[in-house]
């Protein structure tokens, strides 16, 4: 009754010697040892371990585990035209940092980023793989601009950058397009702005299936409003934003939801019946057929063993939202 | 007048030789006391530099240390390391899990702080890692509440200050990286050092660093303390008009080295940041070291860095007619 998707990242090693060959990849290459092909033989064969726990676990709509990125910031910016990569910042309120994009010049597209590590990972996976994407007003706010006058100008250049990739992706094949603002857990004054910029992204995304996630934190104070954004689907943090709860029960939604109510922060296993019996509580409010459970926000927070199993208590949860339906 | 002291934040980088041994004791090809031997063999020489080029308010150099969190949740009850989870880049570290009640099994530091103490007459910081920063870099599969995980952890670490101090520590230092993870907390951070810091005799200080200090700086003056460790050369001493707005009532210990450059500062580098910081602090209140632990910088980097920075700080005293 309600089907199951992941959020972007997934652990690229495990504890096992064979579980860290991209680790060694990256350390070889680092040492001159290795080149640029033999590392991504190495990501690709960690993409391909990734999308196999994720089909093993049979979850409904996957993802590639973001296993090329280096983070959720430079990835993408330091492709695109005027950004260089800075220094180490700290990534919200977690232990993790990522490469300050700065911003020097006016920000343009060059060409695909995505779309061969996209095609590959759905050349190999039984279920779809959703395309991820950091979106353009996280971008912005966590940038370092040098030119811009506003960062609202900045965003708007970085959507039509982000609207371009949408397209080729779209063209390849990608029917399910997700993009991340985390930033309005911390900023959600500006709703706004993300709803202009997805405007300019959605005009590229065809008959696709665009995804809004928010994480890190609630959206309760704009949830309302975060509705009439033009999206498809809202995936929506329910652990540390648990204080969406509330809204998401008191107004429901028109459009379906993406659940976040597994812990992708904490090893603490969840009930299955227990995470079941709170979908349901949405049981008339939302449209539970349409709509996915998910971890709170990436997985890759975790060790590798412990995703494994936060994917199988997500399954099972799903699993028993159908038994209890 | 004693003014301008130097000292260092914590760690050090280990020689070549103790990194080895670690690996080979991780394989178990090397046993626990001669593990320990080349651990106290690399303190000791880490002593004797210190000392050498003249510093005055020591640190063991945390060469029995890997990760700080680490260090202190696997000498205690009611936890378990987890697997490898990414920091940045190729860089990955073990998490500890909360599992049970927290409890202390015995002194966790204190052996070593004696040991390094043992070997100097100048004083030796005894040092902590702090109770929200334990909470927010572990996994908690028992409390339920970061509240009451952090409250957990003071407790205990308070008792470890206590047990340090008792051990002669003049100096007990609670380092708090994440001091600027969730700014709604730091009440709870304030709560919680509070409760490691009670009673003690010893000079506190709190260490942080790489956090936005714009949005925490109202609690700086809150912190239950004695003095501000501060990473300060990162960040282009951009705090300093701050601090002149809205002056600091503690001691600080300002850092002059950005630890993650491998960059050797020249002296004269050194010496413009520290008049700078004599234009908003009082000498006898202002504590000279680098911005955080050298420890991943090679042995040879951090020891040209510090050597540098003891001289700087030399020069300066000798053009202020400082002691």
């Amino acid at each position: 009754m309600v089907r199951t998707t992941v959020v972007g990242t997934y652990p690229r090693i495990g504890d096992s010697f064979e579980e860290q060959a991209l680790r060694r990849g990256i350390a070889r290459l680092d040492r001159g040892e290795a080149n640029e092909a033999e590392l991504r033989a190495a990501t690709r064969e960690t993409v391909r371990a990734v999308l196999g726990e994720q089909n093993g676990a049979g979850i409904d709509l996957v993802t590639d585990g973001q296993i090329a990125w280096y983070d959720s910031q430079s990835h993408f910016a330091g492709k695109l035209t005027s950004i260089d990569i800075n220094g180490l910042v700290r990534y919200f309120d977690t232990n993790t940092y990522y490469r300050q994009p700065v911003v020097r010049g006016p920000v343009s597209w060059k060409g695909p980023l995505l779309l061969d590590e996209w095609k590959f990972a759905q050349s190999i996976s039984e279920a779809p793989v959703k395309a991820v994407l950091t979106g353009p007003v996280t971008l912005a706010s966590l940038a370092l601009d040098k030119h811009y006058p506003s960062r609202k100008a900045l965003a708007f250049d970085l959507a039509t950058a982000i609207g371009e990739e949408v397209g080729v992706l779209v063209q390849g094949g990608a029917t399910q397009i997700q993009i991340d603002e985390p930033i309005l857990t911390r900023h959600p004054e500006e709703l706004p702005l993300v709803a202009e910029t997805l405007e300019r992204i959605r005009s590229s995304k065809a008959s696709a299936t665009l995804t809004l996630f928010t994480y890190f934190g609630d959206v309760g104070t704009i949830y309302e409003d975060l509705l009439e954004v033009p999206a498809d689907l809202f995936g929506l943090d329910l652990v540390q934003g648990a204080a969406t709860w509330p809204a998401v029960l008191k107004h429901g939604s028109a459009k379906p939801l993406v659940l976040g109510l597994i812990d992708a922060r904490n090893t603490k296993e969840e009930d299955p019946a227990a995470v079941a019996k709170k979908v349901l509580e949405l049981d008339g409010a939302v449209d539970l057929k349409s709509s996915f459970l998910s971890p709170s926000n990436g997985l890759e927070f975790l060790p590798r063993d412990r995703a494994r199993r936060k994917l199988r208590i997500l399954r099972a949860a799903a699993d028993a939202v159908g038994v209890g339906a | 007048m004693t003014a301008l002291l130097t000292t260092s934040v914590g760690s050090f980088p280990k020689p070549e030789y103790l990194t080895r041994a670690r690996t080979k004791h991780s394989k178990g090809e090397l046993s626990e006391e001669g593990l320990r031997r080349l651990e106290e063999k690399a303190t000791l020489e880490w002593i004797r530099f210190q000392e050498e080029i003249g510093i005055d308010i020591l640190v063991d150099g945390e060469q029995y240390r890997g990760d700080m969190a680490t260090y202190f949740a696997e000498n205690l009850e009611g936890t378990e390391i987890s697997g490898l989870v990414r920091s940045y880049g190729n860089r990955f570290y073990k998490k500890p899990i909360i599992v049970d009640e927290l409890r202390l099994r015995g002194p966790i530091s204190v052996d070593w702080f004696k040991f390094a103490q043992g070997q100097t007459t100048r004083p030796v910081k005894g040092m902590i890692t702090g109770p929200y920063t334990m909470m927010d870099w572990s996994f908690d599969e028992y409390y339920g509440s970061r509240a009451d995980a952090c409250l957990a952890f003071a407790k205990l670490l308070h008792q470890e200050a206590v047990a340090l101090e008792g051990a002669g520590a003049k100096v007990v230092q609670v380092d708090e990286p994440a001091l600027s993870a969730r700014f709604d907390e730091l009440p709870l951070l304030v709560k919680a050092v509070g409760i490691v810091t009670k009673g003690l005799k010893a000079k506190t200080v709190l260490h942080t660093c790489y956090g936005n200090y714009n949005e925490i700086f109202e609690y700086f003056n809150q912190l239950p303390v004695d003095q501000l460790d501060l990473e300060m050369s990162n960040s282009g001493l951009d705090l300093l008009d701050r601090f002149k707005r809205e002056p600091l009532t503690k001691e600080i210990a300002f850092g002059v080295i950005d630890v993650h450059s491998h960059v050797i500062e020249p002296e004269s580098l050194i010496r413009q940041r520290i008049e700078k910081a004599l234009t908003i602090f009082a000498p006898p209140k202002l504590y000279i070291d680098p911005d955080c632990g050298l420890k991943t910088r090679s042995v040879d980097e951090a020891q040209a860095k510090l050597r540098n920075m003891t001289e700087a700080t030399r020069a300066v005293r000798k053009t202020h007619g400082l002691s």
